[in-house]
């Protein structure tokens, strides 16, 4: 099944150095579970960074010639419309949910799945192919580690999520090895004027760190809730009905 | 016609099949990767680098000393003086027969000896099997040349019993040469050939040579997979293995019960060459074996699940280099494990999956614990520490390191720092542009990070002017020294352990007498094996007036923290781990301080639990000195001048 | 109760007596006072009270969001004249009623499992702000996406109630199947219909899926993951929190955990609002992937298998427990992940991905029961992020019984065959 794993401009937390982001690098192990030779797609100025997918079990890269801060999705829209009309057209493009390091909005794979018209499902942990030809079984990470199986008609856009096994370790010389193809970019199709990049009309300034809200508790009950000795009968109902309370399990009629 | 006059022939033929044997090895070690070799030096140099260095290495034994002088010699006597038995004149005199004796007389005594380290009991570290039914080939061979050639000395009055002898004597002789491929006697030809092909003629005559090859990352095949990608003299070192367990029994990771030995290692990698199903070991397991394939080839993977040796053993060494200063035959175990673990690790990206992410954080923010090079310099927070990038030139760059980083590893640099200024040394240090050193990439074969991490250092030193760089990490100090001018770097650096030493001496620093207090010193690896730096940190010591104490393995024979190679962050599990071992080492020396010279060791040595000495940096030590001396006050003052 | 805020200049003012070129003040006239400024007086004590999110070992205060406590936010609401509130009877929890809202704020909210997460409520109290922002008079409409997990438990009472609580003012319950498309369809023709000046949703999950389709089928921009939100602004972070942008709170916007102070004033109505005068008025046709979506299923997630850190229970053992069959059975039972200490781990009882803890694993569960474990300093790192702990210890000065909002002292061997056989008898 052929597989196109987007990548995106990220940079690197620490050095801000364009580097190869965590959750592409887990959409190629996915991808690379599926297709013995994934391609990668990248729209930007070079390969620097985004060449470490290769390191990770892509085989081969495309680079969509793009000038520093143009929108990636009309030039990475066209490319992939003109190949969706090939023989060998991919039926999966796979994506990271988020972007790291530059607007991180998240927004990229719908775009862009909008403007070729596939469906697009989100934060996948784990794909494989389905049991009828041109199907794909995604689970998609839920709370509380429940997963939604979505068997879906390929061709589709599928983003992968943080919980996704981790990436097939970097060897330098499969990226030494890996193809690079520079393309020009091809004229652009498709309409993503409407959702823009989310920084609407907002100026960047430095970051100010905000703290998140304190989670602590056991404050539900109000005062301190201390019992000292109780039987052990007395000590496990107070500990389901605390549980039950606190809605953080039901387990049935326990009022014996 | 008498059976003595069958001996120079026995030796020619003995000869022969050994020649035949070594020729198929000789084939095999062609299939090896190329290898510049000066043949006229080494073979100039054989005679020197065996009678000299390799004894001095064998000499550490006295008891193998003894036993392989009169074996080895009597041996090599009697063949060369039957060789001139082919002159018939020669053969005919009796007192040529009786030298000829004697020569084998020695050898029997030379095999007595060595029998007596295998029998009743052998020694742990030696190997059985084939290694201990040699002394029997040995001895019959010795002692039937002996009989039959005293006999004819006689004048040969019992001729049937010396052709009984002699067909002993050929029975042994022809069994010993016949195995010269794949058997112990392999060791003499291919142990001389290792000393006149060695892949690093710089370390005999007094030399040191510790620094590992640059790799071409244009290679078409990056590391050693197979046998055929080592080097051919390589193969060859392997070969001359005698398997006498030295390397084994200094090994800190076998000691820890972690599963290599490198004595296993050396024996797999030259049966891995000679292919078909491995010959059987008849040494010690390695500790807590995993189960392998057992498959051998010159072009099959050895590291693979169906090869020879189980990664876990790969990744278990600390690259102390123990091995290689026991090694009598001069084999070069670390380059091996490195080389392996290059493939592993280029071409794979099969490193163990804890040691991932400090080589993911060396190659996107050129720190392992994913830190910002700019907070390197945050711990001296009120300490003065120039940058260099502001004063222009210095005489002396500070080389932080990893230590920079870490809560202990802080308090060295700062007693350091402090001591720097108390001798009012010019110093400064290179701030954001210092990147990590690139020890631990390059120990686990991540030789790509480690180039380009080294060519950023060296274009950040070249910037700017300085005599000397200065820093309190042995790994930092090997790569810098020894490494980098491979790259297109060379620079003066020195030990905090030898400059501070230096300072004393010149009468720039006056610390007080620390007296009444015992302390040992833990030599660290790249400090006194690398580099054989083991006098400073002493003559310090000495200095501040402690009673210094010695474990029984120091200076360049010490054992291994347990901290080097990446073996921390691979982490292969054991029995133990190898600084208890150590710390127990220490502690049986009755010091309340164990001395340190490396921020690793110190991580590593205050890591074990339980009552134990004290760990403190030789530069601690130091300005608890300075301080008790009142220097201290001077410092605190020069301190609080802005930088 | 808070008196009115005095006026010391007003009062000054009355009491002036201008005479002869002298100014006095006539300070017995007492009766002028009422001049007071119609604010209500600050209370810095009680503020602070509201403040205080901890209580265990140090007082801990979190300023970070003003909130109103529940009087105040009554009093308030009787001010306004949009706003009706019942009358506080003592006894009895007003309730907040918003009869014509001045103009609507989506909150949509996942209820999983038909209960509220941390997060809905975040979501909620985010959208709450934005109603009562400026003039006030805004409604929060809680958005619940049935066919998600669970639309169904969304009809209940129950959950009513709860939403009220938590700040909600309608409810809105989406009929879009389960594909994530029709949901969008559906919360498409809900936005067009009803034409709200905020949407916000949790950035996490469906929330997030569902905030991007919206964006892209109104082709309008969407603010992700904001960090910070008051009345007049919103900041989100970006470029590896290097960066961030500000704006006045924009329509679309998506909101980061723990980053909104959860309603907690008096509850709102949580009226059910029907949307069928807008169910086809929207009519714009789900952008059409949802005949690409071939089957659905979900798979609860196995507690027993679910990593320590993806978990929202853990039931973890100590040095204390001694009797691990009764301990495992425990953990199955209760339907929680098993953890365990260091101590244990090191000896051998419980695998080593089992330890909580710095060197371990640092939860993010919403409970943690702690049997037989004191509760040491990087024992408890790895727990700070868990809101419930409930601790079962012999010691009644261990560090955990401290901890916990539920401390029971008591012998564990013995509490946990009797949390067993509680179990069995509600046949859980
Ligand atoms: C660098 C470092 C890192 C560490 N990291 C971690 C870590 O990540 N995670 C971790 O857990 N620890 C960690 N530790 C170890 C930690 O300091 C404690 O030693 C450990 O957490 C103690 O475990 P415990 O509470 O199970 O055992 P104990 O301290 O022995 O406590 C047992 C408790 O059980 C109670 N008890 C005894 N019998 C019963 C009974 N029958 N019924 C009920 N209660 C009973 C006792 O009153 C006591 O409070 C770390 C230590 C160091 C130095
Ligand atoms: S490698 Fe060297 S030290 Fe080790 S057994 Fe062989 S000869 Fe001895
Ligand atoms: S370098 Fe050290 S750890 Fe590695 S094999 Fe040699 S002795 Fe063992």
């Amino acid at each position: 099944m052929k597989t196109v794993v987007l990548l995106s401009d990220a940079r690197h937390a620490i050095s801000g150095r364009a580097t190869l982001s965590g959750l592409e690098a887990r959409a190629i192990s996915l991808a690379a579970a599926l297709d013995p030779a994934p391609r990668g797609l990248h729209a930007g100025g070079g390969a620097e960074g985004v060449s470490a997918g290769l390191g990770h079990g892509l085989q081969g890269l495309d680079v969509l010639d793009l000038p520093e801060g143009a929108d990636p999705v009309p030039a990475l829209a066209a490319h992939l419309q003109a190949a969706l009309g090939k023989n060998d057209a991919p039926g999966i493009v796979l994506a990271g949910r988020r972007g790291e390091g530059g607007l991180e909005t998240g927004l990229v794979p719908y775009l862009l799945a909008d403007a070729l018209g596939l469906p697009i499902l989100a934060d996948a942990v784990a794909l494989r192919q389905g049991e009828a030809a041109g199907t794909l079984v995604v689970d998609q990470a839920m709370q509380k580690g429940a997963r939604r199986r979505v068997t879906i008609r390929l061709p589709a856009v599928v983003t992968v999520h943080p919980l996704a096994p981790p990436p097939r370790p970097f060897a330098y010389a499969k990226m030494r090895r890996g193809e690079i193809r520079f393309l020009p970019t091809a004229e652009a199709i498709g309409d993503t004027a409407g959702g823009g990049n989310g920084s609407g009309s907002g100026e960047e300034r430095p970051h100010r760190a905000r703290p998140k809200l304190m989670r602590t508790g056991g404050t539900a009950a109000g005062a301190h809730n201390l019992h000292v000795g109780p039987e052990p009968e007395e000590a496990a109902r107070l500990i389901l009905d605390y549980l039950e309370a606190n809605g953080i399990r039901r387990y049935g009629d326990t009022r014996g | 016609m008498t059976a003595a006059a069958f001996l120079p022939w026995l030796t020619v033929a003995m000869v022969l099949v050994a020649a035949v044997q070594i020729g198929r090895r000789v084939i095999l070690w062609r299939g090896g990767g190329p290898a510049a070799v000066d043949w006229r030096a080494g073979l100039t140099a054989l005679p020197r680098r065996y009678l000299v260095d390799v004894h001095h290495v064998v000499d550490r034994d006295r008891s193998a000393s003894r036993m392989h002088v009169p074996t080895a010699g009597g041996l090599v006597l009697a063949c060369g003086l039957l060789v001139l038995g082919l002159v018939p004149a020669i053969a005919a005199s009796r007192l040529y027969f009786a030298l000829v004796a004697l020569a084998f007389l020695t050898m029997a005594a030379g095999v007595f000896l060595e029998a007596r380290r295998r029998y009743p009991r052998a020694l742990p570290r030696l190997s059985l099997g084939r290694w201990q039914r040699l002394p029997v080939y040995l001895g019959v061979f010795a002692l039937g040349g002996f009989a039959t050639a005293l006999l004819a000395a006689l004048g040969n009055p019992l001729p049937a019993l010396s052709f009984l002898t002699f067909f002993a004597a050929a029975a042994a002789g022809l069994a010993l040469a016949g195995t010269a491929a794949t058997g112990p006697m392999r060791h003499a030809l291919a142990g001389a050939a290792h000393l006149v092909a060695h892949p690093r003629p710089a370390r005999f005559e007094g030399g040191r040579s510790t620094d590992l090859a640059p790799l071409d990352l244009d290679a078409a095949k990056l590391g050693a997979e197979t046998p055929a990608d080592f080097g051919w003299n390589r193969l060859l070192g392997f070969d001359a293995c005698v398997q006498c367990g030295r390397c084994e029994a200094a090994c800190p990771a076998f000691a820890a019960g972690q599963p290599l030995s490198p004595k296993h290692l050396v024996a797999d990698l030259a049966a891995a060459a000679g292919g078909g199903h491995a010959r059987p070991y008849a040494g010690m397991p390695y500790p807590n074996q995993r189960p392998t394939g057992g498959a051998a080839g010159l072009h099959a993977a050895v590291i693979s699940p169906e090869g020879l040796v189980h990664p876990d053993t790969l990744w278990s060494c600390t690259t102390c280099r123990a091995c290689v200063e026991e090694c009598p035959m001069m084999i070069e175990h670390v380059d091996a494990i490195v080389d392996l673990r290059r493939f592993q690790t280029l071409e794979l990206g099969a490193v163990p999956s804890k040691a991932e992410e400090p080589l993911e954080n060396l190659r996107g923010c050129d720190e392992p614990n994913g830190r910002r090079l700019s907070e390197r310099t945050d711990f001296a927070a009120g300490l003065s520490l120039p940058r260099i990038a502001e004063t222009g030139e210095a005489d002396v760059v500070l080389w932080l390191g990893q230590a920079a980083f870490d809560l202990r590893g802080q308090r060295t640099l700062k007693a350091l720092i402090r001591t720097l200024h108390a001798a009012g040394v010019d110093f400064a240090v290179l701030g954001e542009e210092e990147r990590d050193c690139g020890d631990l990439a390059r120990r686990l074969g991540d030789e790509a990070t480690f180039q380009r991490l080294a060519a950023a250092n060296i274009e950040a030193l070249s910037r700017h002017r300085f005599r000397r760089i200065l820093t309190a990490d042995p790994h930092a100090l090997h790569v810098i020294r020894n490494e980098y001018p491979a790259l297109g770097g060379s620079y003066d650096v020195v030990h905090h352990t030898a400059f501070l030493a230096e300072l004393v001496a010149a009468g720039r620093l006056a610390p007080a007498a620390l007296a009444g207090r015992a302390v040992t010193y833990h030599d660290p690896c790249y400090l006194g094996r690398y580099n054989g730096e083991v006098e400073a940190p002493r003559a310090l010591l000495d200095a501040l007036g402690l009673e210094r104490r010695e474990m029984a393995r120091s200076g360049k024979r010490s054992m291994c923290c347990g901290g080097g190679g990446g073996a921390p962050s691979a982490d292969i599990p054991g029995d133990t781990r190898i600084p208890d071992i150590r710390m127990d080492q220490a502690k049986t020396t009755g010091a309340r301080i164990v001395a340190v010279a490396c921020p690793q060791c110190t991580a590593m040595l205050e890591g074990v639990t339980g009552e134990r000495p004290e760990v403190r940096d030789v530069a601690e030590l130091v300005w608890e000195a300075l301080e008790a001396g009142g220097a201290a006050a001077t410092a605190r003052a020069k301190e609080l001048e802005p930088a | 109760m808070s008196r009115p805020r005095r006026d010391p200049r007003g009062e000054r003012a009355t009491k002036t007596i201008t005479a002869a070129g002298r100014i006095r003040l006539d300070v017995a006239l007492r009766a002028a006072r009422a001049a007071a400024s119609g604010r209500p007086r600050r209370d810095p004590w009680r503020e602070w009270a509201a403040s205080l999110v901890d209580e265990t070992h140090r007082k801990r205060y979190d300023r970070s969001q003003r909130q109103m406590s529940r009087e105040e936010a009554a009093r308030f609401s009787t001010v306004r004249d949009t706003i009706e509130a019942t009358a506080i009877s003592p006894g009895q929890p007003a309730l907040r009623v918003i009869e014509k809202p001045a103009f609507l704020v989506f909150a949509v909210v996942e209820a999983a499992g038909g209960r509220l997460s941390r997060f809905d409520r975040q979501v909620l109290g985010a959208a709450r702000l934005l109603a009562d922002a400026g003039d006030g008079g805004g409604a929060v409409v809680a958005v619940i996406a049935a066919g998600a997990t669970a639309g169904d438990a969304a009809r209940g009472d129950d959950h009513e109630t709860g939403l009220g609580a938590a700040g909600a003012d309608r409810v809105l319950v989406l009929e879009g199947g389960a594909s994530p498309s029709g949901r969008s369809a559906a919360m498409l023709s809900a936005v067009e219909g009803l034409s709200p000046r905020h949407v916000v949703f949790a950035e996490d999950g469906d929330g997030a899926d569902l905030a991007r389709r919206l964006s892209v089928c109104l082709g309008e921009a969407l603010f992700p993951a904001v960090e910070h939100l008051t009345a007049r602004q919103a900041v989100r972070a970006l470029r590896h929190a290097k960066a961030e942008i500000g704006l006045a709170p924009p329509r679309l916007m998506t909101i980061g955990e723990d980053r909104a102070k959860p309603y907690e004033a008096i509850p709102c109505e949580a009226r059910r609002l029907d949307l069928g005068p807008f169910a086809g008025a929207g009519g714009t046709a789900a952008r059409g992937d949802d005949s690409a979506i071939l089957s659905v299923e979900i798979i609860p997630g196995d507690p027993a298998r679910l990593s320590l850190s993806e978990t929202d229970f853990v039931v973890s053992a100590g040095n204390g427990v001694s009797d691990f069959t009764a301990f495992r059975a425990l953990a199955a039972k209760l339907r929680a992940t098993p953890g365990a200490s260091r101590v244990v781990c090191d000896a051998g009882l419980m695998p080593r991905a089992a330890q909580v803890g710095a060197s371990g694993t640092v939860l993010s569960a919403d409970c943690y029961l702690a049997l037989g474990i004191s509760g040491a300093p990087q024992h408890l790192q790895g727990i700070v992020g868990c809101e419930h702990v409930i601790a079962v210890n012999t010691d009644l000065h261990a560090a955990m019984i401290e901890r916990a909002g539920l401390a029971i002292v008591a012998d564990a061997q013995r509490v946990m065959p009797a949390l067993l056989k509680l179990l069995g008898e509600a046949g859980a």
